[in-house]
C-alpha cells in the first residue's frame, strides 16, 4: 500500500480532528453551528472512550502472547510460571465473560470479586509499596549534604518531616505553621513553572501533531 | 471459609512479595506470576466492562448513539499491530485516540496552566502594614521568575567576556530558581517517605494483623526459600 | 535483576528494612496517642464544605487509585464523605481507572457507618470505571447519560431517582477527586474548571501534593487534602477515628528511624571528609 494510505492520511485526520476541535472551542459562530459542534465534540470524546477500553484489551493479549512465547522457549523454571500466568488471566477473563452473558455486573460475579479481593488486591499493594524499604535505605546512603544546594534540601526536609508527624509539636510548637509555610509559598514557587512547563508541553505537542512532526505514535518506522 | 482461605491468601501473597527485598527467591517469583495473571485478566475484563457499558449499553438505547460502531471498528484495528504487512492499518486507531487527546489538552492548556498560573504569580510588590506579606510576595515572584529562567533551553546570554548587566540577572535568578527548587523536592522527599511509610502501614493494618497466623506461616517459607537461594548461589 | 542477585542477603540495607518494619509494627500493637494539630490547609477545606457549600447539592467523587494509595487516600475519601453526607449532599462516585469498583467495595466494607442509613439510588450511586482518561472526564462534564448507559450494577442511570436532575457538570457543587496519580487533577481542572467553573477539591497522596499546589494557590482548586496526615487531621475535625489517625504513631516513629539514618549517614560523610585525601582533593 502506499505510503499516503499507509502514513499521510493517518497524519491528517489526527490534524484536522485536532484543529476542528480547538477551532469550535474558541470561535462562536452561531447558535445551530455551535450545536452541532457541541454534539460532534461529545462524539469524538466518546469515541476516544471506546478506542482506550479496546486498547487496554490489546495490552492484555499482549501479556498472554509474551508468556506463551517463553512457553515456546521450553526454559524449565519459567514454563510453570508462564502457564500460571496465562491460566489466570483466561480464568479472570472467562469468568467476566460469563458475567457479562449472563447479565450481571463483571465486578460483582462472586468468583471474580472473591479473586480481586483476595489475591490481586493484596499482591497489587504489596508491589506498589515495596519502594518503602529502598526510600529507607536511600535516606541513609544517598540523602547527604555534599553541597550547599543539598543542604537546603536537608533543612527543608528535616523540617518538613517533623512537621508532618507528631514529633515536630514534641520539639518545638512551630514545626507545623513553618511546614505549612514552606508549603504555600516557597514550594508553591517552585512548582508553578514546571506547572505551567507542562501546559508548554502540551501547547507544543498539540501542534507537533498538526504539523506532523510527532511521529512516535505511528510506532514502527518505514 | 472461603474468606479465611482469602485473608490466608491475601497476607501469604503480600509475605512473600515483601521476601524480593532480601534475596529473590522461588515464592517471590510464584507470587508476581500470580499477581501478572490476575491483573492482565483483571485489566481485560474491567475494559470489557466500560466497553459494555459506554459502548453497546448505549447503542442499545437508540439510533442517535450508533456512531459508537465506527470507534469500536477503529478500536479493532489495534490488532493489525500483529501483522506485519498490514501494521499500519492501527494507525488509524491510535491516530484518533491520540488527536481527540492532544486536542482537549491543547485547548484548555493555555488557560489552565499558563494564564492562570501567570494571574496567580502576579503579586503586589508592597503591603502596607504586612511585612510577612511582603516578604512572601517578593519570594513568590522571585522563585517563579527564577524557574522560568533556569528552565529557558532555546537562548542563554552571552557567557564570554565582561559580565554585563542582563548576565548577571541571568545567572541570579537561575541561583534563585535552583534554590527554590531545591526547597520544593526537599519538601517533595519528605512526603515522599510520609507515603511509602503510609503505605507500608496500610498493608500491616488491613491485611497482615488480621491474619497473623498466615503471616508467620508465610514468613517461614519465604525464609526457607531464601535459604535455599543463597546456598544455590553458593 | 543481575545487580540485586549479587547482593548479600544481609547487608546494611537488609539490617535496615528489619528495623523499619520494627519501627512501624511496635506503635501499631501499643498505640501512644500522640497529639497531632491541624494544618490550614486542612482547615480551609473543612471550612469550605462546612459554611460555603450548599446544603442537599450533588458532588461528584472520583476514585483515582490503586491499591497500596487506599492507605493514604481512603481515610481521606471516608471523612470527607462523612461531612457531605452530614449535609446531606448527594454523591455520585465514578472511577476513570480500572481499580475502581474494587476501592468502592472496599471503602463501603471499611467505611460501612457512613453507608448504612444512605440508600444507594437515592443519596449515592457509583457509574462504575470508565476508560478513556481526559476524554472521558471530558465527557462526563457534558452528559453523564451520554456517556454510560448503566451503573455499575448494570441499573439504567435514567431508573436511578437520584440521577433524575444529574446529568452535567453545571449540576455539580463540588468535584473530589481523589487520586494516586498528577494527571488526573490537570484532567478536572482544564475540563470542569475551566470551561464550567466546577469547585474542585483535591484529595493527593503526600508525595504528588506539592508538586499539584500552583493550581490550588491559582484558584483552580478550593483546597487540597495530602496523604495520611490530612486524613488525621480531618477525622479529628468530622469526629470519626479512622486508618489516618490509627497510622500516626506509626508514622511518627518510622520518621525518627528515617531521620537518624540521615543523620548517621551524614556522619559517615563529614568523618571521611575530613581525612586528609592523598591528592589533596575534596569528595564532590
Amino acid at each position: 500500500m502506499s505510503v499516503v494510505v499507509r502514513r499521510n492520511i493517518p497524519q491528517i485526520i489526527v490534524a484536522l480532528i485536532i484543529v476542528l476541535m480547538v477551532i469550535f472551542y474558541f470561535f462562536y459562530i452561531e447558535k445551530p453551528v455551535s450545536d452541532a459542534f457541541g454534539t460532534a465534540d461529545k462524539a469524538l470524546s466518546d469515541w476516544a472512550i471506546v478506542i482506550t477500553a479496546i486498547a487496554a484489551i490489546v495490552g492484555g493479549i499482549d501479556i498472554l502472547r509474551y508468556h506463551a512465547n517463553q512457553i515456546r522457549k521450553r526454559e524449565r523454571r519459567q514454563i510453570i510460571f508462564s502457564s500460571i500466568v496465562i491460566v489466570l488471566e483466561i480464568i479472570m477473563v472467562s469468568l467476566a465473560c460469563y458475567a457479562l452473558s449472563s447479565g450481571i455486573a463483571i465486578t460483582t460475579q462472586p468468583n471474580f470479586q472473591w479473586l480481586y479481593t483476595y489475591l490481586y488486591a493484596p499482591a497489587d499493594a504489596a508491589m506498589y509499596s515495596i519502594l518503602v524499604f529502598y526510600i529507607a535505605s536511600a535516606s541513609y546512603r544517598t540523602f547527604r549534604a555534599r553541597n550547599p544546594p543539598a543542604i537546603l534540601l536537608l533543612i527543608v526536609a528535616i523540617i518538613v518531616m517533623l512537621g508532618n508527624t507528631s514529633l515536630g509539636a514534641m520539639i518545638w510548637e512551630g514545626f507545623l505553621p513553618l511546614r505549612d509555610w514552606i508549603y504555600n509559598v516557597p514550594n508553591t514557587a517552585a512548582f508553578r513553572p514546571i506547572t505551567m512547563g507542562i501546559g508548554f508541553g502540551l501547547i507544543i505537542l498539540g501542534l507537533r501533531l498538526i504539523i506532523g512532526k510527532e511521529t512516535t505514535w505511528m510506532g514502527r518506522r518505514e | 471459609m472461603i474468606e479465611l482461605i482469602g485473608g490466608w491468601l491475601a497476607a501469604v501473597m503480600i509475605v512473600w512479595i515483601y521476601s524480593f527485598v532480601y534475596k529473590d527467591n522461588v515464592l517471590y517469583r510464584l507470587a508476581e506470576h500470580l499477581f501478572v495473571g490476575t491483573a492482565a485478566g483483571y485489566s481485560i475484563a474491567l475494559s470489557l466492562d466500560s466497553l459494555n457499558r459506554t459502548a453497546f449499553g448505549q447503542m442499545v438505547k437508540g439510533v442517535e448513539y450508533w456512531h459508537l460502531i465506527i470507534p469500536i471498528l477503529l478500536g479493532l484495528t489495534f490488532f493489525f499491530k500483529y501483522s506485519k504487512k498490514y501494521y499500519w492499518v492501527a494507525r488509524y486507531g491510535v491516530g484518533v485516540n491520540v488527536a481527540v487527546g492532544a486536542a482537549l489538552a491543547l485547548r484548555a492548556a493555555p488557560m489552565a496552566n499558563i494564564i492562570k498560573q501567570i494571574n496567580a504569580a502576579v503579586l503586589p510588590l508592597w503591603v502596607a502594614g504586612d511585612p510577612l506579606k511582603t516578604f512572601n510576595n517578593w519570594l513568590m515572584i522571585l522563585i517563579t521568575l527564577g524557574g522560568l529562567t533556569y528552565f529557558i533551553f532555546t537562548f542563554f546570554p552571552k557567557t564570554e567576556g565582561k559580565a554585563g548587566p542582563v548576565r548577571i540577572a541571568y545567572k541570579a535568578l537561575v541561583t534563585i530558581g535552583i534554590y527554590g527548587m531545591m526547597v520544593g523536592f526537599g519538601y517533595l522527599f519528605a512526603n515522599t517517605i510520609m507515603t511509602r511509610v503510609g503505605f507500608l502501614i496500610g498493608i500491616i493494618l488491613q491485611y497482615l494483623q488480621p491474619r497473623f497466623d498466615a503471616t508467620l506461616v508465610a514468613m517461614i517459607l519465604a525464609i526457607i526459600a531464601i535459604a535455599f537461594a543463597v546456598l544455590k548461589k553458593k | 535483576m543481575a545487580k540485586e542477585e549479587k547482593r548479600r542477603p544481609f547487608g546494611m540495607a537488609q539490617i535496615i528494612y528489619t528495623l523499619l518494619v520494627i519501627s512501624i509494627v511496635i506503635p501499631l500493637l501499643n498505640p501512644v496517642g500522640l497529639p497531632i494539630g491541624i494544618s490550614s490547609t486542612t482547615r480551609d477545606v473543612y471550612n469550605y464544605i462546612e459554611n460555603t457549600l450548599p446544603a442537599g447539592k450533588p458532588v461528584l467523587i472520583d476514585l483515582y487509585y490503586e491499591m497500596a494509595a487506599r492507605a493514604e487516600l481512603e481515610p481521606q475519601v471516608a471523612a470527607v464523605i462523612k461531612h457531605l453526607f452530614e449535609k446531606n449532599c448527594k454523591l455520585v462516585f465514578v472511577s476513570t481507572i480500572t481499580y475502581g469498583p474494587i476501592v468502592f467495595e472496599l471503602l463501603k466494607s471499611t467505611a460501612a457507618d457512613l453507608f448504612a442509613d444512605k440508600t444507594y439510588g437515592v443519596d449515592y450511586v457509583f457509574l462504575g470505571y470508565i476508560a478513556g482518561n481526559e476524554p472521558a472526564v471530558r465527557s462526563l462534564a457534558t452528559s453523564i447519560r451520554g456517556t454510560v448507559a448503566v451503573d455499575n450494577y448494570g441499573t439504567a442511570i435514567s431508573a436511578l431517582q437520584m440521577m433524575a436532575n444529574i446529568d452535567k457538570a453545571e449540576d455539580f457543587a463540588l468535584v473530589f477527586i481523589a487520586s494516586s496519580g498528577t494527571d488526573t487533577f490537570g484532567w478536572y481542572v482544564r475540563q470542569w474548571y475551566t470551561p464550567y467553573d466546577i469547585p474542585l477539591l483535591f484529595g493527593a497522596l503526600s508525595v504528588i501534593g506539592p508538586s499539584i499546589k500552583p493550581y490550588v494557590d491559582a484558584g483552580q482548586a478550593i483546597g487540597m487534602l495530602t496523604g495520611q496526615r490530612s486524613a488525621a487531621e480531618y477525622e479529628t475535625l468530622v469526629g470519626r477515628k479512622g486508618l489516618g489517625l490509627a497510622s500516626m504513631d506509626a508514622q511518627s516513629f518510622a520518621h525518627a528511624l528515617i531521620l537518624i539514618f540521615i543523620i548517621i549517614g551524614n556522619i559517615i560523610l563529614f568523618a571521611t571528609r575530613s581525612k586528609p585525601k592523598p591528592e589533596g582533593g575534596r569528595r564532590k
